[in-house]
């Protein structure tokens, strides 16, 4: 499937390429192909939806801080670009087609064994997320706090023994010794 | 009597060790005594860079372990400044692990350190303990067994990480209370234990120990100037299944920087080899001593019974 | 007992006869020999008695709530402390001071200096009842307490320094039982008893020299378990057993001239000749002994800071705190014995015995509790764990004294023996 969809997009973009005198073109994505919005609920068991704003995002920052080379475009990173140097945009942008939902279940974990694995230290989606999100938010004074960007469900506060699940005062056990 | 006999088998055991120890010293073979960890073992890589101390892992361990209601939630961040005769906060009976802020005067945001138990190779609460209370599960895993514990607190005394806490409060069910890597409900199913599943931040990475080690090592090689080139529990105390990285000198984040790079047991083995010595040429010694300092009186006896008789046969004649 | 012991020659007992002829029942010899009002005056009149009601009104109900309400409402023992006053001083301390029992049995009964014998039974009463009340404070302070008999019987971690301490000292408290029977025969009058015990002499004394070598040393080797926790001064992973066990032996031979010179003092009525003639020979006597221990401790203490190079410590406030224990604990004491014993001064020696003492407990308390977690925060222990730790104390000399008060300890049975 794949590999056939490559085809006929390498054909198209010679055609178009010849029309448009661009002859080492790769294709790219830019802002204007991106939803305005994005909704992530990869947590909603404790935390709400995030309805993430793409749109003011592109403002801020490049589509390769957060997608890496998959919107295609000139790859910076020294060490990414031995291999993906001048690849052409992915078939998907998502971030949960290379970032795995469950990183640490006994499959993925085993996988990693595979000695031929070179991204063998690739961060789950979760992870992902946040290190991305928050590491920028930091240097960019961004909001850090969990509940900035997501709000706690019920079972959230349970978890977490706050809001209605909060501990009454001077009942809980101090953990004096 | 039957027990002493055991006793005594496992000092001829202890002797046999240490000459096997002494003869194959240098060679390939692995003498009894020594022991690299399960290769299986799984391990958890805690990168310090990544922690943002959002305490997520405190309040799954809590909730996983089925511990007591914290005094505070979790989301109530001013127990970072909670102090105690001078210290951070630490384990305890209502708590398996416990973040902690670290205001590094060289870089400009805190850092955040999680203390659980490190799960130690060959762990020192496991070999000072005399009723066998704890097992090294081959997951990795350093569990307790309850029930036969006596509660001398000797594992307290020899952690080198100070992570075994007791129940001091309770006077008919005491007990040891101690993080064991949610062995009964995840581990031994090859789940990843409670509190890295809820790190946001995959500050926690679990995997095969030798694989989160791998990756630890890479992460340092990958982005040069980032870390502090020591994976922190490689080594330690014979080496730990949770393991520490950090942009900072570990001591600067309550790490303690000074601990050997053999297990605990080994600063032991120098008595304990001992043993088996005084055992077995003490007997002999002493009762030679004692031939000795009163051979003079034996001397006597026998010339008086000697001059007895021959006053006897002067006697007779 | 001196004002009876003048009105009624037949007081104190020392034969299984009565005056008349008749025996003395066990009961009589309980209450040694005095009636009931006659006991009950004797006992009001001593103020150590009431001193022993004062610490025990007290005392008891804090042992009792103890048990009720665990562990941690009387002491301060800690995550960061685990071990406090209970073992410090009631295991850590008392097991040396109780060296005594196998140093006179060797003397006496191995190396044949019958010249000591008249000390030998106070010396076997004193190891029996030290390490019997090492045993009650490590059941005060053990949590679960009922499973004494665990690591024996029920679940074995013979890999365990703390397995050969619990299996030493229960053999050794055995032998020692063994060896402090005879004078309980005697006292009620067992003799078949006595004399098949006589028989193992030999074998329970080299007994008793192994286990005390190695559970000793195994109480020092306990804190190698920690070597990042315990001062480097305190502790020397590769000396520290010998340390112990070295110092156990001034320690058990100074704890005997205590013993020997409160019975002297307070209990003469009790003495017999052949034990208060030979009292300041036999003194003098363990007194060289325990100098000959006390400078080969400070030698080993040496070349153990040397092995480790730990010089530089020295020159630190711990290195002065180091000086001080070493100055008071032991050269003080040894310079006392040496001119005693040149200059025939027992009561120097004498004085010299409690420094000694006194400096043991504070050396195993400084291992244990004061130079543990030296580079964290000093624990200090809760009034109710040392109003606990003395009365436990108190219950040991009371003990000791019914005991010496009644068998023949510190004079011979002049009945059949």
């Amino acid at each position: 499937m794949r590999t056939r969809k490559k085809i006929l997009r390498t054909a198209l973009a010679l055609a178009v390429g010849t029309i448009f005198i661009a002859p080492s073109q790769i294709w790219c994505m830019d802002a204007s192909d991106a939803p305005e919005s994005v909704t992530i609920d990869l947590m909603a068991e404790l935390y709400g939806p995030v309805e993430f704003d793409h749109l003011m995002h592109t403002d801020v920052a490049s589509c390769q801080d957060c997608h890496h080379q998959t919107t295609g475009g000139e790859v910076t990173d020294p060490s990414c670009a031995r291999c993906h140097r001048g690849t052409d945009e992915g078939d998907s942008v998502g971030c949960s087609e290379c970032h795995v939902t469950d990183r640490f279940n006994a499959t993925n974990v085993k996988a990693l064994e595979d000695p031929q694995l070179y991204h063998f230290d690739k961060p789950g989606l979760k992870g992902a997320y946040h290190i991305n999100c928050i590491g920028c938010h930091k240097t960019v004074d961004g909001p850090t706090g969990c509940q900035d960007c997501h709000t706690m469900t019920d079972a959230g506060e349970k978890m977490f023994s706050t809001g209605k699940h909060a501990p009454a005062k001077g009942t809980s056990s101090s953990g004096h010794h | 009597m039957n027990k002493l006999l055991n006793r005594r088998n496992f000092l001829k055991g202890g002797l046999a060790t240490t000459a096997a120890a002494a003869v194959l010293k240098n060679s390939d073979t692995q003498a009894a005594g020594h022991f690299d960890g399960y290769p299986d073992s799984m391990g958890v890589l805690v990168d310090l860079t990544r922690c943002v101390g959002c305490r997520s892992c405190e309040a799954a361990c809590n909730k996983e372990q089925q511990l007591p209601e914290p005094a505070k939630p979790y989301d109530d961040f001013s127990v970072f400044d909670e102090m105690h005769h001078g210290q951070k906060r630490r384990t305890d009976e209502t708590r398996y692990t416990v973040v902690n802020r670290y205001d590094v005067p060289e870089i400009d945001h805190p850092l955040f350190r999680k203390i659980q138990c490190n799960h130690c190779a060959e762990p020192a609460c496991l070999t000072s303990c005399f009723v066998n209370a704890y097992t090294k599960t081959p997951e990795g895993a350093v569990i307790y067994n309850p029930k036969v514990c006596v509660g001398c607190r000797n594992c307290m005394i020899a952690c080198p990480f100070y992570i075994p806490t007791f129940k001091f409060s309770h006077a008919f069910t005491p007990r040891i209370m101690k993080c064991i890597f949610c062995y009964d409900t995840r581990l031994k199913d090859g789940k990843a234990p409670a509190c890295v599943e809820a790190c946001p931040q995959e500050a926690l990475t679990f995997g095969k120990r030798t694989e989160v080690l791998e990756m630890g090592k890479q992460r340092i090689r990958m982005t040069p100037g980032k870390y502090v080139n020591h994976v922190y529990g490689e080594h330690e105390v014979g080496g730990t299944a949770w393991m520490y990285l950090s942009s900072v000198p570990f001591d600067k984040v309550g790490l303690d920087t000074h601990l050997p790079n053999e297990p605990i047991i080994y600063s032991v083995k120098d008595f304990l080899a001992m043993v088996p010595m005084v055992l077995t040429i003490w007997p002999g010694l002493f009762v030679g001593f004692h031939l000795l300092a009163t051979r003079k009186d034996k001397i006597k006896e026998l010339e008086d019974a000697k001059n007895k008789k021959n006053d006897e046969k002067e006697e007779q004649v | 007992m001196k004002l009876f012991s003048k009105e009624r020659p037949e007081i104190p007992i020392v034969n299984h006869l009565k005056e008349d002829g008749t025996e003395w029942t066990i009961k009589e010899k309980l209450w040694l020999g005095l009636s009931v009002s006659e006991y009950k005056k004797q006992f009001i009149r001593n103020p150590v008695n009431w001193l022993m009601v004062f610490i025990f009104a007290i005392g008891v109900p804090l042992i009792i709530g103890r048990y009720i309400f665990g562990l941690g409402w009387v002491t301060h023992a800690s995550n960061d402390y685990p071990w406090g006053l209970f073992l410090g001083f009631g295991l850590f301390g008392m097991v040396p001071l109780s060296a005594s029992g196998f140093m006179l049995g060797t003397t006496v009964e191995l190396f044949g200096r019958k010249d000591f014998h008249s000390i030998e039974r106070l010396a076997l009463l004193n190891g029996l009842l030290g390490y019997f009340f090492a045993v009650l404070f490590l059941e005060v302070d053990l949590g679960m307490w009922w499973r004494l008999p665990y690591p024996m019987f029920v679940s074995l971690g013979p890999a365990a320094v703390l397995f050969l301490v619990a299996w030493h000292v229960a053999t050794y408290l055995s032998v020692q039982i063994a060896e402090v029977l005879p004078s309980f025969f005697e006292w009620i009058g067992w003799l078949k008893g006595k004399r098949a015990i006589r028989k193992w002499v030999l074998g329970l004394t080299v007994a008793g020299i192994i286990l005390s070598t190695l559970h000793q040393g195994a109480l020092g080797a306990l804190f190698c378990y920690a070597p990042g926790k315990v001062h480097p001064l305190w502790l020397s992973v590769n000396f520290q057993w010998l340390h112990f066990f070295c110092s156990s032996i001034f320690a058990g031979l100074s704890m005997v001239i205590i013993a020997s010179t409160l019975i002297k003092n307070f209990m003469a009525w009790r003495c017999d000749d052949e034990f208060l003639d030979n009292l300041d020979y036999v003194t003098i006597g363990m007194a060289k002994g325990a100098s000959l221990a006390m400078i080969t401790y400070l030698c080993i203490k040496i070349v153990a800071v040397a092995h480790d190079q730990e010089w530089s410590y020295l020159l630190t406030g711990w290195g002065t705190y180091y000086f001080l224990e070493l100055g008071i604990a032991v050269v003080l004491p040894m310079c006392m014995f040496a001119v005693g014993i040149r200059k025939h001064y027992v009561t120097l020696i004498r004085f010299g015995a409690f420094i000694a003492a006194f400096g043991i407990i504070w050396n195993r308390l400084n291992t244990s509790l004061i130079c543990f977690n030296w580079q964290m925060y000093q624990d200090i222990p809760h009034w109710k764990e040392v109003w606990i730790t003395i009365t436990l104390y108190s219950l040991y000399f009371l003990t000791y004294r019914f005991i010496v008060y009644r068998m023949p300890i510190v004079y011979e049975w002049k009945g059949e023996r």
